[in-house]
C-alpha cells in the first residue's frame, strides 16, 4: 500500500501539507510536510507538481546508521540511531524528506492511515496497492 | 487563545521603519479576527475625517485564528481601510494563499501606515521586513508584477499586488493575489497605490499552533467530510459561481442593460454549462475543501472565472452575450487591477447615458469592440476612461442620470436585481460599505428559495440575521461558500482556540461587528439618508421575465428600513443609542468617537 496522486483531482488547497505537519510536528507548517503538492499558474497554464513517498527505499540504502528501514511496506525511522547527517534528505529523489534541526521527517504513511489522504477533499491523494 | 500568533507587524512607510507588538487579545475575544478585528483596529486608530488617499489612512491586513489551519475554507484574508470610493469603512476579503503565509511568517495582522515617496514594494520573510524599489514594476500589470516577483523570490512566496488602476488611484481599483484572486471593492487597490506600494511579498517559515492538535485534526477532518463536502456546498466544486446565472435568469434577477431588465436573452452563452466547455482546470484557495475556482482558456485568453458577479455586471448588464469577449474583459480587469463589479456597472451606465442621448461616450449596449477598450482606458485614465474612472455616482453628478446610476453610498450594485428580491434591496441600502452582496445574501431565501421576494414581510429580520451571521463568519474567516451554522462555527473556533465561544456569543459578536462598522460611518457623517437605493428601483418596472412589472415602491422600502432600525435597536434616525452601545460593549468605541 502506498500513496498515489491523481493530478486532475487536485485543487491545490495544500490541506495535505497542513495535515501532514499537524499530525507529525504538532503544528501547521507546510514547509514541514513530508510531501509536496504545488498548483500554480505559469505561462498562461495551470501547473500541478506533486511529490510523495514512492517507497523506493533509496533513503534506506543510503542511511549510514540504519535508522531508516523498510518493513511491511512502510518506512520506519528510529530517531535514536539518527546522526542527522542529512544524507537521506539529499538522496530522496522526490525531495520530500524534511531536514529539521535535530533530526529528519520521513513519511511513515501515518502507520497505515495517512492524514494527507484523509484531508484531500476530492480524492487527488489515495492510499492504495502499489506495484 | 491558540490559533493566534499574538503578533502585529506595523510598517511605517513615512519613516521606512517597522515594529511588532502583541495582538490586542481583549479585542480579539470581542471581535475574533478578520473583518471584525480589522474594523476595530481601524476605528480606534484612524482620525475621523482622514482622507482615504492621505498617508494617514491605514491599510490593515488581518488574518484570523483559523487561518493557516486545516479548517476547510479558512484561506481568506481581510483587508481593511477607509474607502476612497465611498468614504465609509471598507473591508474586503481576498482568497489565494496569502492569508496563511502571513500567519506562517508569524503575524495575525500587518498594518501599513504612511506612504513612501517613490514606487516601492514590501518584502516580508518572518522577522525580516524590507521596503524595496518597485521602479521597474510601476506601470506593469498585476500578472507581470507577480511573475517577476515569483522569479525573484521563488514560487513558495505569496504576493499581493496592484495594477495600473491602483497606481492611478482609480476608486474601483482592486488588490490581486495568486493572479486571479481579488480584494475587489471600494478602491482598496487605490489606497495601496496612494501609499506608492506596488506589491507585498510574503514568505513564512513558522508554525501555527492550535489548542489540541490530535483532537483538532480528527474533529476538523470529521467536520470537513460531514459538513463541508456535502450537497449544500459542493456546487462550488462542480460548477462554481457561474451556476447562479441560470438561477438568476429563471427568477428574473439577472442584471441586464444597466438594470433595465432582469432577464437576458443570451444567458445560455454565459452560464455554467457554457463555462464548463472551456474549463481548463480547477484551483482553490489555501485550505479550501471546495475549490470554486475554474481556470478558463479560450484561445490565448486565460482567466480564473469568470465568476458570477463578473458575468452579471460585465456580460448581461452590458448586453454582451459573447463568452470570449467576457473572458477577455475579465482578464484585462484582473491584470489592470480593476474591480469587475464596478467596472461593469460603470460601463453599462455609460452605455445607457449614450443610448439616452445624455452624454455620448461612444459606447453602446452589446458593442464588443468598444467594450473591450474600456478597462485599459479606465485604468490609465485615457480618453473616456478618465471620466468613467469616477464611477457611476460621480459620473451622474457630472452629466445626470442619478436615478439609474446603480450604486449605494458610491459603491456599484452587485449582480442581483433587488426588484426581484426585496430583502436584497434592504441589504444593499444598509450594508456598511455600500451596495454589497457579501454583507447579506437574502436572494438565497427569496428569489432562489421559498420566501416571497415581493413583500416587506419579515425582510428586516432576515437581513439582520444574515448580516450578523456573515459578520461573525468573516471575522472568524470562513469563506462564504461553506454554509456552516453558528453551532458548527463555534465548535470549529473552540477546537482551534481552546476558548468556549457559544452560539449566542457568536451571534452577539456578529451584531457588534456590524455595529462598529456603522459607528465608523456615523463618525464620518453618514446618516439614514444614505441608506437608500437609486430611484430606478422605486419607480421603474422591470420589463421581462419572471419579474416583469416589478419594482419596490418607495413606501415599502421605507417601511423595511424603519423595521430594520427598530429590530436592530437603533434610533429612528439610524444612529446607535447609548443603551445599545453599552449592551454591545461599544461604549469605549463611542467615547473615542466623541473625543475625536
Amino acid at each position: 500500500m502506498g500513496l498515489k496522486f491523481i493530478e486532475d483531482k487536485c485543487i491545490g488547497c495544500k490541506l495535505c501539507h497542513l495535515a501532514c505537519s499537524g499530525a507529525h510536528e504538532g503544528a501547521f507548517n507546510p514547509k514541514l510536510a513530508r510531501l509536496s503538492v504545488e498548483s500554480y499558474y505559469q505561462n498562461k497554464g495551470l501547473v500541478i507538481e506533486a511529490y510523495v513517498c514512492t517507497l523506493c527505499g533509496k533513503c534506506v540504502d543510503a542511511c549510514p546508521t540504519s535508522a531508516i528501514t523498510l518493513k511491511n511496506g512502510r518506512l520506519y525511522y528510529e530517531v535514536e540511531y539518527c546522526i542527522n547527517c542529512g544524507i537521506c534528505v539529499n538522496t530522496c529523489p522526490e525531495e520530500i524528506i524534511v531536514q529539521k534541526e535535530e533530526n529528519v521527517g520521513i513519511c511513515d504513511l501515518c502507520e497505515g492511515a495517512p492524514w494527507c489522504v484523509k484531508f484531500c477533499p476530492h480524492g487527488a491523494l489515495t492510499y492504495e496497492e502499489v506495484k | 487563545m491558540l490559533g493566534y500568533q499574538n503578533k502585529v507587524l506595523r510598517i511605517d512607510l513615512n519613516n521606512k521603519a517597522n515594529s511588532t507588538e502583541p495582538l490586542n487579545m481583549e479585542w480579539a475575544r470581542q471581535y475574533i479576527g478578520g473583518k471584525g478585528l480589522g474594523i476595530k483596529y481601524l476605528f480606534e486608530e484612524l482620525k475621523p475625517g482622514t482622507d482615504p488617499f492621505s498617508p494617514e489612512n491605514k491599510l490593515i491586513f488581518m488574518a484570523a485564528p483559523l487561518t493557516g489551519t486545516t479548517v476547510p475554507c479558512s484561506g481568506k484574508l481581510a483587508i481593511i481601510s477607509r474607502s476612497p470610493a465611498t468614504g465609509t469603512i471598507l473591508d474586503c476579503s481576498i482568497g489565494g494563499h496569502i492569508a496563511s503565509e502571513i500567519k506562517f511568517a508569524g503575524y495575525d495582522a500587518v498594518i501599513i501606515e504612511g506612504a513612501v515617496d517613490t514606487p516601492s514594494y514590501i518584502y516580508i520573510e518572518d522577522e525580516k521586513v524590507e521596503i524595496l524599489s518597485a521602479h521597474e514594476l510601476w506601470g506593469k500589470g498585476s500578472h507581470e508584477t507577480e511573475t517577476t516577483l515569483l522569479h525573484r523570490y521563488g514560487k513558495d512566496c505569496k504576493i499581493l499586488s496592484i495594477g495600473p488602476a491602483g497606481e492611478n488611484l482609480i476608486p474601483m481599483a482592486c488588490i490581486n493575489s495568486d493572479y486571479y484572486r481579488q480584494a475587489g471593492r471600494g478602491g482598496i487597490g487605490a489606497v495601496m497605490g496612494s501609499k506608492n506600494i506596488k506589491a507585498i511579498v510574503v514568505k513564512g517559515n513558522g508554525n501555527v499552533k492550535v489548542a489540541n492538535m490530535k483532537e483538532t485534526l480528527g474533529f476538523i477532518n470529521h467536520m470537513m467530510h460531514e459538513n463541508t463536502l456535502t450537497d449544500d456546498n459542493l456546487w462550488a466544486y462542480t460548477d462554481g459561481t457561474a451556476m447562479i446565472v441560470e438561477m438568476s435568469q429563471t427568477t428574473g434577477i439577472l442584471p441586464t442593460r444597466n438594470f433595465q431588465d432582469g432577464a437576458f436573452q443570451s444567458y445560455k452563452n454565459i452560464d455554467s454549462e457554457a463555462m464548463k466547455k472551456v474549463r481548463a482546470g480547477k484551483k482553490g484557495c489555501g485550505s479550501c475543501a471546495l475549490g470554486c475556482g475554474n481556470f478558463t482558456k479560450i484561445g490565448e485568453t486565460v482567466v480564473e472565472g469568470p465568476e458570477y458577479e463578473t458575468i452579471a455586471l460585465c456580460a448581461s448588464n452590458c448586453d454582451i452575450g459573447d463568452l470570449e469577449a467576457l473572458v477577455q474583459f475579465n482578464s484585462l480587469c484582473d491584470d489592470l487591477g480593476l474591480d469587475t463589479i464596478s467596472t461593469g456597472n460603470t460601463t453599462a451606465f455609460a452605455m445607457e447615458l449614450t443610448e439616452k442621448g445624455i452624454k455620448d461616450f461612444g459606447l453602446s449596449f452589446g458593442d464588443i469592440d468598444a467594450y473591450l477598450k474600456v478597462p485599459e482606458m479606465i485604468a490609465k485614465k485615457q480618453g473616456i476612461g478618465a471620466e468613467l474612472a469616477l464611477g457611476t455616482r460621480e459620473l451622474a453628478k457630472r452629466y445626470g442620470g442619478s436615478d439609474f446610476a446603480m450604486q449605494v453610498k458610491g459603491l456599484e450594485f452587485p449582480g442581483y436585481e433587488p426588484r426581484g428580491s426585496w430583502g436584497m434591496g434592504l441589504a444593499y441600502a444598509t450594508s456598511d460599505r455600500g451596495a454589497c452582496h457579501m454583507r447579506a445574501w437574502p436572494v438565497a431565501q427569496e428569489a432562489y428559495g421559498d420566501v416571497d421576494p415581493f413583500t416587506t414581510e419579515g425582510k428586516a429580520a432576515m437581513v439582520i440575521e444574515l448580516q450578523n451571521y456573515n459578520a461573525v463568519k468573516f471575522s472568524s474567516i470562513i469563506c462564504d461558500f461553506w454554509a456552516l451554522d453558528l453551532e458548527v462555527l463555534s465548535q470549529v473556533l473552540n477546537a482551534v482556540t481552546g476558548e468556549k465561544f457559544t452560539v449566542e456569543e457568536l451571534d452577539r459578536i456578529g451584531e457588534r461587528v456590524v455595529s462598529i462598522g456603522r459607528l465608523f460611518n456615523q463618525r464620518e457623517g453618514f446618516t439614514s439618508k444614505d441608506d437608500t437605493l437609486p430611484n430606478r428601483i422605486f419607480n421603474d418596472a422591470l420589463k421581462s421575465g419572471a419579474t416583469a412589472g416589478k419594482k419596490i415602491p418607495k413606501e415599502d422600502f421605507e417601511k423595511m428600513l424603519v423595521q430594520y432600525y427598530t429590530i436592530r435597536g437603533w434610533n429612528e434616525d439610524g444612529t446607535i443609542g447609548q443603551e445599545k452601545l453599552a449592551e454591545l460593549q461599544l461604549i469605549e468605541a463611542k467615547t473615542a468617537m466623541e473625543e475625536a
